[in-house]
Protein backbone atom coordinates (compact mmCIF):
# COMPACT_ATOMS: atom_id res chain seq x y z
CA UNK A 1 0.00 0.00 0.00
CA UNK A 2 1.20 3.49 -0.76
CA UNK A 3 0.94 4.72 2.77
CA UNK A 4 2.22 8.25 2.25
CA UNK A 5 -0.69 9.13 -0.01
CA UNK A 6 -3.01 8.07 2.78
CA UNK A 7 -1.21 10.18 5.35
CA UNK A 8 -0.88 13.10 2.99
CA UNK A 9 -4.53 13.93 3.51
CA UNK A 10 -5.19 16.53 6.15
CA UNK A 11 -5.01 14.96 9.55
CA UNK A 12 -8.64 15.62 10.48
CA UNK A 13 -10.32 13.30 8.02
CA UNK A 14 -14.10 13.39 7.65
CA UNK A 15 -14.02 9.63 7.33
CA UNK A 16 -11.54 7.92 9.61
CA UNK A 17 -11.17 4.16 9.63
CA UNK A 18 -8.61 2.51 11.90
CA UNK A 19 -7.85 -1.20 12.06
CA UNK A 20 -11.33 -2.10 10.93
CA UNK A 21 -12.05 -5.81 10.73
CA UNK A 22 -15.19 -7.81 10.24
CA UNK A 23 -15.48 -11.52 10.74
CA UNK A 24 -18.66 -13.52 10.50
CA UNK A 25 -19.75 -17.12 10.30
CA UNK A 26 -21.03 -18.46 7.01
CA UNK A 27 -24.09 -20.69 6.78
CA UNK A 28 -21.75 -23.67 7.05
CA UNK A 29 -20.35 -22.08 10.24
CA UNK A 30 -16.99 -21.42 8.61
CA UNK A 31 -15.25 -18.25 9.77
CA UNK A 32 -15.15 -15.63 7.01
CA UNK A 33 -12.89 -12.59 7.27
CA UNK A 34 -14.78 -10.04 5.23
CA UNK A 35 -12.52 -7.17 6.23
CA UNK A 36 -9.00 -7.24 7.63
CA UNK A 37 -7.41 -4.38 9.48
CA UNK A 38 -8.54 -1.57 7.20
CA UNK A 39 -6.97 1.87 7.72
CA UNK A 40 -8.26 4.78 5.73
CA UNK A 41 -8.43 8.53 6.12
CA UNK A 42 -10.52 10.61 3.78
CA UNK A 43 -10.25 14.35 4.03
CA UNK A 44 -12.63 17.21 3.45
CA UNK A 45 -13.40 17.95 -0.18
CA UNK A 46 -11.97 14.70 -1.42
CA UNK A 47 -13.56 12.31 -3.90
CA UNK A 48 -12.40 8.82 -3.03
CA UNK A 49 -13.06 5.77 -5.17
CA UNK A 50 -13.17 2.43 -3.40
CA UNK A 51 -12.32 -0.16 -6.01
CA UNK A 52 -12.50 -3.89 -5.66
CA UNK A 53 -13.82 -7.02 -7.28
CA UNK A 54 -17.14 -8.51 -6.17
CA UNK A 55 -16.99 -9.76 -2.60
CA UNK A 56 -13.82 -7.81 -1.82
CA UNK A 57 -15.28 -6.05 1.24
CA UNK A 58 -16.44 -2.73 -0.24
CA UNK A 59 -20.06 -3.04 0.84
CA UNK A 60 -19.02 -4.47 4.21
CA UNK A 61 -16.97 -1.33 4.84
CA UNK A 62 -19.85 0.90 3.81
CA UNK A 63 -22.34 -1.02 5.94
CA UNK A 64 -20.11 -0.56 8.95
CA UNK A 65 -19.78 3.14 8.18
CA UNK A 66 -23.56 3.50 7.97
CA UNK A 67 -24.28 1.51 11.13
CA UNK A 68 -25.95 -1.49 9.51
CA UNK A 69 -23.39 -3.98 10.77
CA UNK A 70 -20.86 -3.83 13.59
CA UNK A 71 -17.13 -4.26 13.17
CA UNK A 72 -15.40 -7.12 14.91
CA UNK A 73 -12.38 -4.94 15.65
CA UNK A 74 -11.13 -1.43 15.00
CA UNK A 75 -12.99 1.83 14.82
CA UNK A 76 -14.64 4.09 12.28
CA UNK A 77 -15.69 7.70 12.57
CA UNK A 78 -17.73 10.05 10.43
CA UNK A 79 -16.97 13.73 11.03
CA UNK A 80 -15.40 12.87 14.37
CA UNK A 81 -18.28 10.76 15.68
CA UNK A 82 -18.19 7.02 16.04
CA UNK A 83 -20.35 5.22 13.49
CA UNK A 84 -22.21 3.21 16.13
CA UNK A 85 -23.89 6.47 17.17
CA UNK A 86 -26.82 7.27 14.84
CA UNK A 87 -26.10 11.00 15.24
CA UNK A 88 -22.96 10.65 13.12
CA UNK A 89 -25.28 10.26 10.13
CA UNK A 90 -26.78 13.74 10.53
CA UNK A 91 -24.28 15.14 8.04
CA UNK A 92 -24.21 12.14 5.75
CA UNK A 93 -25.89 11.42 2.45
CA UNK A 94 -25.95 7.67 1.92
CA UNK A 95 -26.96 5.76 -1.18
CA UNK A 96 -27.16 1.97 -0.62
CA UNK A 97 -26.28 -0.54 -3.33
CA UNK A 98 -29.31 -1.27 -5.56
CA UNK A 99 -31.47 0.90 -3.33
CA UNK A 100 -35.09 0.14 -2.56
CA UNK A 101 -37.37 2.63 -0.88
CA UNK A 102 -40.90 2.45 0.51
CA UNK A 103 -42.54 1.94 -2.85
CA UNK A 104 -46.01 2.94 -1.69
CA UNK A 105 -44.73 6.50 -1.27
CA UNK A 106 -44.36 9.02 -4.08
CA UNK A 107 -40.96 10.55 -4.79
CA UNK A 108 -42.01 13.77 -3.04
CA UNK A 109 -43.33 11.89 -0.01
CA UNK A 110 -40.13 9.91 0.27
CA UNK A 111 -38.01 13.05 0.12
CA UNK A 112 -40.23 14.54 2.84
CA UNK A 113 -39.68 11.38 4.91
CA UNK A 114 -35.91 11.74 4.55
CA UNK A 115 -35.96 15.50 5.14
CA UNK A 116 -37.97 15.09 8.35
CA UNK A 117 -35.55 12.43 9.54
CA UNK A 118 -32.87 15.09 9.22
CA UNK A 119 -34.99 17.56 11.17
CA UNK A 120 -35.78 19.85 8.24
CA UNK A 121 -38.91 22.00 8.26
CA UNK A 122 -41.69 21.25 5.77
CA UNK A 123 -41.18 24.50 3.86
CA UNK A 124 -37.46 23.85 3.41
CA UNK A 125 -38.19 20.25 2.41
CA UNK A 126 -40.63 21.43 -0.28
CA UNK A 127 -38.08 23.84 -1.68
CA UNK A 128 -35.15 21.40 -1.58
CA UNK A 129 -37.24 18.51 -2.96
CA UNK A 130 -38.09 20.57 -6.03
CA UNK A 131 -34.41 21.45 -6.51
CA UNK A 132 -33.01 17.95 -6.15
CA UNK A 133 -35.74 16.35 -8.25
CA UNK A 134 -34.91 18.89 -10.96
CA UNK A 135 -31.21 18.17 -10.64
CA UNK A 136 -31.79 14.44 -11.08
CA UNK A 137 -34.35 14.97 -13.85
CA UNK A 138 -37.23 13.48 -11.88
CA UNK A 139 -39.75 16.35 -11.72
CA UNK A 140 -42.11 14.51 -14.03
CA UNK A 141 -42.27 11.59 -11.57
CA UNK A 142 -42.53 13.66 -8.38
CA UNK A 143 -46.13 12.68 -7.61
CA UNK A 144 -45.96 9.08 -8.78
CA UNK A 145 -45.70 6.13 -6.38
CA UNK A 146 -42.22 4.63 -6.56
CA UNK A 147 -43.55 1.15 -7.29
CA UNK A 148 -43.90 2.28 -10.91
CA UNK A 149 -40.32 3.55 -11.17
CA UNK A 150 -37.67 1.98 -13.39
CA UNK A 151 -34.41 0.86 -11.79
CA UNK A 152 -32.64 3.95 -13.10
CA UNK A 153 -35.31 6.25 -11.68
CA UNK A 154 -35.02 4.61 -8.26
CA UNK A 155 -31.25 5.05 -8.42
CA UNK A 156 -31.64 8.74 -9.28
CA UNK A 157 -34.17 9.20 -6.48
CA UNK A 158 -31.65 7.52 -4.21
CA UNK A 159 -29.14 10.18 -5.16
CA UNK A 160 -31.75 12.91 -4.72
CA UNK A 161 -32.46 11.78 -1.16
CA UNK A 162 -28.75 12.03 -0.33
CA UNK A 163 -28.72 15.65 -1.45
CA UNK A 164 -31.87 17.00 0.16
CA UNK A 165 -30.27 18.02 3.46
CA UNK A 166 -27.04 19.27 1.83
CA UNK A 167 -24.63 17.14 3.90
CA UNK A 168 -20.84 17.41 4.01
CA UNK A 169 -20.15 13.71 3.52
CA UNK A 170 -21.55 11.40 0.87
CA UNK A 171 -21.23 7.64 0.79
CA UNK A 172 -22.41 5.97 -2.39
CA UNK A 173 -22.42 2.20 -2.79
CA UNK A 174 -22.16 1.48 -6.53
CA UNK A 175 -23.86 4.73 -7.60
CA UNK A 176 -23.70 3.94 -11.32
CA UNK A 177 -25.37 0.57 -10.96
CA UNK A 178 -28.46 0.23 -13.13
CA UNK A 179 -28.01 3.54 -14.88
CA UNK A 180 -28.05 4.08 -18.62
CA UNK A 181 -25.24 6.17 -20.23
CA UNK A 182 -27.26 9.37 -19.74
CA UNK A 183 -27.79 8.55 -16.08
CA UNK A 184 -24.13 7.68 -15.61
CA UNK A 185 -23.05 10.98 -17.11
CA UNK A 186 -25.52 12.73 -14.81
CA UNK A 187 -24.08 11.02 -11.73
CA UNK A 188 -20.50 11.76 -12.73
CA UNK A 189 -21.40 15.39 -13.25
CA UNK A 190 -23.15 15.40 -9.88
CA UNK A 191 -20.06 14.06 -8.10
CA UNK A 192 -17.86 16.62 -9.86
CA UNK A 193 -20.26 19.36 -8.73
CA UNK A 194 -20.12 18.05 -5.15
CA UNK A 195 -16.34 18.20 -5.30
CA UNK A 196 -16.51 21.80 -6.52
CA UNK A 197 -18.69 22.58 -3.50
CA UNK A 198 -16.03 21.12 -1.21
CA UNK A 199 -18.01 18.03 -0.23
CA UNK A 200 -16.43 14.71 0.63
CA UNK A 201 -17.50 11.78 -1.50
CA UNK A 202 -16.64 8.15 -0.79
CA UNK A 203 -17.98 5.70 -3.31
CA UNK A 204 -17.50 2.07 -4.11
CA UNK A 205 -17.37 0.74 -7.61
CA UNK A 206 -15.72 -1.83 -9.78
CA UNK A 207 -15.75 0.38 -12.85
CA UNK A 208 -12.23 1.76 -13.19
CA UNK A 209 -13.12 4.31 -15.88
CA UNK A 210 -15.47 6.11 -13.47
CA UNK A 211 -12.78 6.34 -10.83
CA UNK A 212 -10.25 7.60 -13.36
CA UNK A 213 -12.62 10.34 -14.45
CA UNK A 214 -13.91 11.70 -11.17
CA UNK A 215 -11.77 10.63 -8.22
CA UNK A 216 -8.88 12.33 -6.47
CA UNK A 217 -7.72 9.12 -4.85
CA UNK A 218 -8.44 5.48 -5.18
CA UNK A 219 -8.21 2.61 -2.73
CA UNK A 220 -8.08 -0.95 -3.97
CA UNK A 221 -9.48 -3.63 -1.73
CA UNK A 222 -9.08 -7.31 -2.53
CA UNK A 223 -10.11 -10.23 -0.32
CA UNK A 224 -10.96 -7.92 2.55
CA UNK A 225 -7.58 -6.16 2.64
CA UNK A 226 -6.73 -2.70 1.41
CA UNK A 227 -3.93 -3.33 -1.09
CA UNK A 228 -3.23 0.17 -2.36
CA UNK A 229 -4.19 3.80 -1.91
CA UNK A 230 -2.96 6.24 -4.51
CA UNK A 231 -3.72 9.53 -6.15
CA UNK A 232 -5.42 8.88 -9.47
CA UNK A 233 -3.20 11.47 -11.16
CA UNK A 234 -0.10 9.60 -9.96
CA UNK A 235 -1.37 6.34 -11.38
CA UNK A 236 -2.49 7.65 -14.73
CA UNK A 237 0.30 10.11 -15.50
CA UNK A 238 2.97 9.65 -12.88
CA UNK A 239 4.34 6.46 -14.33
CA UNK A 240 4.53 7.73 -17.89
CA UNK A 241 7.61 6.39 -19.62
CA UNK A 242 6.25 6.25 -23.12
CA UNK A 243 4.71 8.67 -25.58
CA UNK A 244 2.47 8.05 -28.55
CA UNK A 245 3.47 10.11 -31.63
CA UNK A 246 1.03 10.81 -34.46
CA UNK A 247 2.96 11.86 -37.58
CA UNK A 248 1.21 12.82 -40.84
CA UNK A 249 3.33 12.20 -43.89
CA UNK A 250 3.24 13.89 -47.29
CA UNK A 251 0.98 11.26 -48.81
CA UNK A 252 -1.62 11.95 -46.12
CA UNK A 253 -1.03 8.76 -44.16
CA UNK A 254 -0.80 9.01 -40.37
CA UNK A 255 1.79 6.90 -38.63
CA UNK A 256 1.41 6.14 -34.93
CA UNK A 257 4.48 5.23 -33.00
CA UNK A 258 5.19 4.67 -29.33
CA UNK A 259 8.56 5.91 -28.20
CA UNK A 260 10.30 5.93 -24.87
CA UNK A 261 11.05 9.08 -22.89
CA UNK A 262 14.73 8.85 -23.91
CA UNK A 263 13.95 8.60 -27.58
CA UNK A 264 11.25 11.25 -27.65
CA UNK A 265 13.45 14.24 -28.49
CA UNK A 266 15.27 12.40 -31.29
CA UNK A 267 12.00 11.18 -32.83
CA UNK A 268 10.45 14.62 -32.78
CA UNK A 269 13.51 16.11 -34.45
CA UNK A 270 13.51 13.36 -37.07
CA UNK A 271 9.82 13.75 -37.80
CA UNK A 272 10.33 17.46 -38.25
CA UNK A 273 13.35 16.95 -40.50
CA UNK A 274 11.47 14.46 -42.68
CA UNK A 275 8.87 17.17 -43.27
CA UNK A 276 6.21 15.09 -41.63
CA UNK A 277 3.65 17.01 -39.62
CA UNK A 278 3.79 16.07 -36.01
CA UNK A 279 0.10 16.06 -35.09
CA UNK A 280 0.06 14.77 -31.54
CA UNK A 281 2.36 13.72 -28.73
CA UNK A 282 0.33 11.86 -26.09
CA UNK A 283 1.86 10.61 -22.85
CA UNK A 284 1.00 6.93 -22.47
CA UNK A 285 0.16 6.71 -18.80
CA UNK A 286 -0.69 3.60 -16.96
CA UNK A 287 -4.32 2.80 -17.32
CA UNK A 288 -6.24 2.53 -14.01
CA UNK A 289 -7.68 -0.75 -15.17
CA UNK A 290 -4.16 -2.16 -15.66
CA UNK A 291 -3.19 -0.83 -12.25
CA UNK A 292 -6.22 -2.48 -10.67
CA UNK A 293 -5.75 -5.77 -12.51
CA UNK A 294 -2.07 -5.87 -11.57
CA UNK A 295 -3.02 -5.63 -7.90
CA UNK A 296 -5.78 -8.22 -8.16
CA UNK A 297 -3.58 -10.63 -10.10
CA UNK A 298 -0.72 -10.22 -7.62
CA UNK A 299 -3.04 -11.08 -4.77
CA UNK A 300 -4.42 -14.08 -6.58
CA UNK A 301 -0.96 -15.46 -7.42
CA UNK B 1 -39.48 15.83 13.78
CA UNK B 2 -37.76 12.92 15.46
CA UNK B 3 -37.29 9.44 14.05
CA UNK B 4 -40.25 7.98 15.92
CA UNK B 5 -42.79 10.31 14.28
CA UNK B 6 -41.14 10.04 10.88
CA UNK B 7 -41.39 6.24 10.93
CA UNK B 8 -44.90 6.33 12.42
CA UNK B 9 -46.23 8.59 9.65
CA UNK B 10 -44.54 6.61 6.86
CA UNK B 11 -45.80 3.30 8.27
CA UNK B 12 -49.35 4.62 8.62
CA UNK B 13 -49.26 5.76 4.99
CA UNK B 14 -48.19 2.25 4.02
CA UNK B 15 -50.98 0.63 6.02
CA UNK B 16 -53.61 3.00 4.63
CA UNK B 17 -52.56 2.14 1.07
CA UNK B 18 -52.37 -1.59 1.63
CA UNK B 19 -55.04 -3.31 -0.47
CA UNK B 20 -54.95 -6.45 1.66
CA UNK B 21 -56.01 -4.35 4.64
CA UNK B 22 -58.80 -2.77 2.61
CA UNK B 23 -60.06 -6.25 1.71
CA UNK B 24 -59.83 -7.37 5.34
CA UNK B 25 -61.81 -4.37 6.57
CA UNK B 26 -64.35 -4.97 3.81
CA UNK B 27 -64.78 -8.55 5.02
CA UNK B 28 -65.19 -7.40 8.63
CA UNK B 29 -67.82 -4.86 7.57
CA UNK B 30 -69.69 -7.55 5.67
CA UNK B 31 -69.73 -9.73 8.79
CA UNK B 32 -71.07 -6.87 10.88
CA UNK B 33 -73.69 -5.96 8.32
CA UNK B 34 -74.80 -9.58 8.27
CA UNK B 35 -74.80 -9.84 12.09
CA UNK B 36 -78.53 -8.91 12.39
CA UNK B 37 -79.33 -11.61 9.83
CA UNK B 38 -77.33 -14.26 11.75
CA UNK B 39 -78.92 -13.23 15.01
CA UNK B 40 -82.42 -13.79 13.63
CA UNK B 41 -81.71 -17.53 13.89
CA UNK B 42 -82.21 -17.08 17.63
CA UNK B 43 -85.78 -15.94 18.31
CA UNK B 44 -85.18 -15.17 21.99
CA UNK B 45 -81.73 -13.70 22.33
CA UNK B 46 -81.37 -11.65 19.19
CA UNK B 47 -79.50 -8.78 20.88
CA UNK B 48 -77.19 -11.15 22.74
CA UNK B 49 -76.41 -13.14 19.63
CA UNK B 50 -75.83 -10.06 17.47
CA UNK B 51 -73.51 -8.66 20.18
CA UNK B 52 -71.62 -11.96 20.25
CA UNK B 53 -71.28 -12.01 16.45
CA UNK B 54 -70.18 -8.36 16.38
CA UNK B 55 -67.55 -8.82 19.10
CA UNK B 56 -66.29 -12.01 17.45
CA UNK B 57 -66.02 -10.27 14.08
CA UNK B 58 -64.05 -7.42 15.67
CA UNK B 59 -61.84 -9.87 17.53
CA UNK B 60 -61.12 -11.91 14.40
CA UNK B 61 -60.32 -8.79 12.37
CA UNK B 62 -58.00 -7.42 15.04
CA UNK B 63 -56.27 -10.80 15.37
CA UNK B 64 -55.48 -10.91 11.65
CA UNK B 65 -54.39 -7.26 11.70
CA UNK B 66 -52.16 -7.72 14.76
CA UNK B 67 -50.41 -10.76 13.34
CA UNK B 68 -50.14 -9.34 9.83
CA UNK B 69 -49.08 -5.80 10.65
CA UNK B 70 -47.02 -6.66 13.71
CA UNK B 71 -45.36 -9.66 12.13
CA UNK B 72 -44.79 -8.29 8.67
CA UNK B 73 -43.95 -4.62 9.20
CA UNK B 74 -40.33 -5.03 10.38
CA UNK B 75 -39.82 -8.38 8.66
CA UNK B 76 -40.89 -6.92 5.29
CA UNK B 77 -38.56 -3.95 5.71
CA UNK B 78 -35.65 -6.31 6.30
CA UNK B 79 -36.69 -8.74 3.57
CA UNK B 80 -37.11 -6.01 0.93
CA UNK B 81 -33.99 -4.18 2.18
CA UNK B 82 -35.90 -1.01 3.08
CA UNK B 83 -33.84 -1.05 6.26
CA UNK B 84 -30.67 -0.30 4.27
CA UNK B 85 -32.06 3.10 3.32
CA UNK B 86 -34.07 3.84 6.47
CA UNK B 87 -31.42 2.86 9.02
CA UNK B 88 -28.82 4.80 6.99
CA UNK B 89 -30.71 7.91 8.12
CA UNK B 90 -30.10 9.42 11.56
CA UNK B 91 -32.91 7.38 13.09
CA UNK B 92 -32.14 5.27 16.17
CA UNK B 93 -33.26 1.69 15.78
CA UNK B 94 -35.40 1.95 18.89
CA UNK B 95 -37.30 4.90 17.35
CA UNK B 96 -37.73 2.91 14.18
CA UNK B 97 -39.20 -0.06 16.06
CA UNK B 98 -41.38 2.04 18.37
CA UNK B 99 -42.62 4.05 15.38
CA UNK B 100 -43.64 0.83 13.67
CA UNK B 101 -45.34 -0.41 16.84
CA UNK B 102 -47.19 2.86 17.31
CA UNK B 103 -48.43 2.71 13.72
CA UNK B 104 -49.74 -0.82 14.28
CA UNK B 105 -51.38 0.27 17.55
CA UNK B 106 -53.02 3.28 15.86
CA UNK B 107 -54.42 1.06 13.11
CA UNK B 108 -55.71 -1.48 15.66
CA UNK B 109 -57.31 1.24 17.78
CA UNK B 110 -58.85 3.06 14.81
CA UNK B 111 -60.17 -0.19 13.37
CA UNK B 112 -61.75 -1.19 16.68
CA UNK B 113 -63.37 2.25 17.07
CA UNK B 114 -64.72 2.16 13.51
CA UNK B 115 -65.91 -1.45 13.71
CA UNK B 116 -67.26 -0.82 17.22
CA UNK B 117 -69.43 2.00 15.87
CA UNK B 118 -70.69 -0.17 12.99
CA UNK B 119 -71.35 -2.97 15.51
CA UNK B 120 -73.48 -0.70 17.66
CA UNK B 121 -75.62 0.19 14.66
CA UNK B 122 -75.80 -3.47 13.70
CA UNK B 123 -76.82 -4.61 17.21
CA UNK B 124 -79.49 -1.90 17.40
CA UNK B 125 -80.92 -2.98 14.07
CA UNK B 126 -80.97 -6.60 15.21
CA UNK B 127 -82.57 -5.66 18.53
CA UNK B 128 -85.28 -3.68 16.76
CA UNK B 129 -86.61 -6.89 15.18
CA UNK B 130 -87.25 -8.52 18.59
CA UNK B 131 -87.00 -5.83 21.29
CA UNK B 132 -85.07 -7.29 24.28
CA UNK B 133 -86.09 -7.06 27.97
CA UNK B 134 -82.79 -5.35 28.75
CA UNK B 135 -81.17 -2.79 26.47
CA UNK B 136 -77.51 -3.05 25.52
CA UNK B 137 -75.13 -1.73 28.19
CA UNK B 138 -73.19 0.77 26.13
CA UNK B 139 -70.40 1.21 28.68
CA UNK B 140 -69.80 -2.53 28.91
CA UNK B 141 -69.86 -2.86 25.14
CA UNK B 142 -67.27 -0.08 24.72
CA UNK B 143 -65.13 -1.52 27.53
CA UNK B 144 -65.19 -4.94 25.84
CA UNK B 145 -64.02 -3.43 22.54
CA UNK B 146 -61.33 -1.34 24.26
CA UNK B 147 -60.03 -4.40 26.15
CA UNK B 148 -60.07 -6.39 22.92
CA UNK B 149 -57.93 -3.67 21.26
CA UNK B 150 -55.44 -3.75 24.12
CA UNK B 151 -55.21 -7.54 23.84
CA UNK B 152 -54.30 -7.35 20.17
CA UNK B 153 -51.92 -4.44 20.65
CA UNK B 154 -50.12 -6.64 23.19
CA UNK B 155 -50.13 -9.49 20.66
CA UNK B 156 -48.69 -7.16 18.00
CA UNK B 157 -45.85 -6.35 20.43
CA UNK B 158 -45.08 -10.07 20.48
CA UNK B 159 -45.18 -10.16 16.68
CA UNK B 160 -42.76 -7.20 16.53
CA UNK B 161 -40.45 -8.86 19.03
CA UNK B 162 -40.38 -12.00 16.91
CA UNK B 163 -39.79 -10.06 13.71
CA UNK B 164 -36.94 -8.14 15.31
CA UNK B 165 -35.28 -11.50 15.95
CA UNK B 166 -36.07 -13.53 12.88
CA UNK B 167 -35.10 -13.38 9.22
CA UNK B 168 -38.09 -15.51 8.27
CA UNK B 169 -41.78 -14.65 8.58
CA UNK B 170 -42.53 -18.03 10.19
CA UNK B 171 -41.54 -16.94 13.69
CA UNK B 172 -43.39 -13.60 13.66
CA UNK B 173 -46.57 -15.09 12.21
CA UNK B 174 -46.75 -18.56 13.73
CA UNK B 175 -44.97 -17.53 16.93
CA UNK B 176 -47.52 -14.82 17.64
CA UNK B 177 -50.40 -17.16 16.73
CA UNK B 178 -48.98 -19.70 19.18
CA UNK B 179 -48.73 -16.99 21.85
CA UNK B 180 -52.33 -16.02 21.09
CA UNK B 181 -53.57 -19.59 21.55
CA UNK B 182 -51.47 -20.21 24.66
CA UNK B 183 -52.35 -16.80 26.15
CA UNK B 184 -56.05 -17.54 25.80
CA UNK B 185 -55.71 -20.78 27.74
CA UNK B 186 -53.26 -19.92 30.54
CA UNK B 187 -55.89 -18.78 33.04
CA UNK B 188 -57.96 -21.94 32.69
CA UNK B 189 -54.93 -24.22 32.81
CA UNK B 190 -53.50 -22.61 35.94
CA UNK B 191 -56.92 -22.73 37.62
CA UNK B 192 -57.09 -26.44 36.79
CA UNK B 193 -53.61 -27.36 38.09
CA UNK B 194 -54.11 -25.40 41.30
CA UNK B 195 -57.60 -26.78 41.85
CA UNK B 196 -58.66 -29.88 43.81
CA UNK B 197 -59.12 -32.02 40.70
CA UNK B 198 -55.40 -31.88 39.87
CA UNK B 199 -54.00 -33.31 43.11
CA UNK B 200 -52.51 -36.28 41.28
CA UNK B 201 -50.27 -34.03 39.18
CA UNK B 202 -46.57 -33.84 40.06
CA UNK B 203 -45.20 -30.76 41.77
CA UNK B 204 -42.71 -30.15 38.98
CA UNK B 205 -45.53 -30.03 36.41
CA UNK B 206 -47.51 -27.63 38.55
CA UNK B 207 -44.43 -25.42 38.99
CA UNK B 208 -43.78 -25.46 35.23
CA UNK B 209 -47.37 -24.53 34.47
CA UNK B 210 -47.24 -21.71 37.00
CA UNK B 211 -43.97 -20.50 35.51
CA UNK B 212 -45.49 -20.47 32.04
CA UNK B 213 -48.54 -18.70 33.43
CA UNK B 214 -46.37 -15.81 34.59
CA UNK B 215 -44.28 -15.83 31.41
CA UNK B 216 -47.06 -16.03 28.84
CA UNK B 217 -49.64 -13.28 28.54
CA UNK B 218 -53.01 -13.84 30.14
CA UNK B 219 -55.43 -12.86 27.40
CA UNK B 220 -58.43 -14.05 29.43
CA UNK B 221 -58.06 -10.88 31.49
CA UNK B 222 -58.93 -8.85 28.38
CA UNK B 223 -62.09 -10.77 27.57
CA UNK B 224 -65.10 -8.74 28.66
CA UNK B 225 -67.51 -10.33 26.19
CA UNK B 226 -69.79 -11.76 28.88
CA UNK B 227 -70.05 -8.42 30.60
CA UNK B 228 -70.93 -6.78 27.28
CA UNK B 229 -73.42 -9.44 26.15
CA UNK B 230 -75.26 -9.98 29.45
CA UNK B 231 -74.74 -6.57 31.04
CA UNK B 232 -72.77 -7.95 34.01
CA UNK B 233 -71.32 -5.05 36.06
CA UNK B 234 -67.67 -4.25 35.45
CA UNK B 235 -65.13 -4.05 38.21
CA UNK B 236 -63.19 -0.78 38.00
CA UNK B 237 -60.38 -2.31 40.02
CA UNK B 238 -60.21 -5.25 37.59
CA UNK B 239 -60.15 -2.90 34.61
CA UNK B 240 -57.35 -0.83 36.09
CA UNK B 241 -55.40 -3.98 36.90
CA UNK B 242 -55.82 -5.24 33.33
CA UNK B 243 -54.70 -1.90 31.95
CA UNK B 244 -51.65 -1.86 34.22
CA UNK B 245 -50.85 -5.43 33.20
CA UNK B 246 -51.09 -4.39 29.54
CA UNK B 247 -48.76 -1.42 30.06
CA UNK B 248 -46.12 -3.37 31.95
CA UNK B 249 -46.18 -6.44 29.69
CA UNK B 250 -46.16 -4.41 26.45
CA UNK B 251 -43.35 -2.17 27.71
CA UNK B 252 -41.22 -5.19 28.61
CA UNK B 253 -41.81 -6.76 25.21
CA UNK B 254 -40.91 -3.53 23.42
CA UNK B 255 -37.78 -3.08 25.52
CA UNK B 256 -36.71 -6.59 24.60
CA UNK B 257 -37.57 -6.00 20.93
CA UNK B 258 -35.53 -2.76 20.89
CA UNK B 259 -32.58 -4.57 22.48
CA UNK B 260 -32.75 -7.38 19.90
CA UNK B 261 -33.07 -5.00 16.96
CA UNK B 262 -30.20 -2.85 18.22
CA UNK B 263 -27.95 -5.91 18.21
CA UNK B 264 -29.15 -7.21 14.89
CA UNK B 265 -26.97 -6.92 11.78
CA UNK B 266 -28.27 -6.17 8.33
CA UNK B 267 -25.76 -7.72 5.94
Amino acid sequence: MTSDSNCAVESSGLIEITGLSKTYRSKKLALVEALKNLDLLIGKGEVFGFLGPNGAGKSTTIKILTGQIRQTAGSAQLAGQTVSDYRCRRDLGYLPENPVFYDYLTATEYLAFVGRAFGMSDSVIRQRAGEVLGLLDLQHAAKRPMRGFSKGMVQRLGLAQTLIHDPQVFIFDEPMSGLDPVGRALVKQLIKDLKRQGKTVFFSTHITADVEEICDRVGVIVQGQLRAVDKVSDIVIGDTDNYRLHVRHGDGSVIEEIVSRNMLKQKVVNAWADQGALEKVVPVGRNLEDYFLDIVNNVNK
Amino acid sequence: MNGFWVVLIAALRGFLRDRVLHALLGFALLLLVLAPVFSLFSMRQVQELSTTVALSAISLTLLVLAVMLGGFSVWRDVERRYTASVLGLPIPRSSYLLGKFAAVAVVLMSTSIFLGFVSLVSVHIAASFYPPDRSLDLMNFMAAIAACSLKYILLSAFALLFSSLSTSFFLPVFGSLAVYLAGGATQEVVEYVTGPSAQSLSNSLITTVKGLYYLLPNFAAFDLSFQAIYGIPLSVEGLLLTFGYFLVYTSLLLLLACYCLARREFP
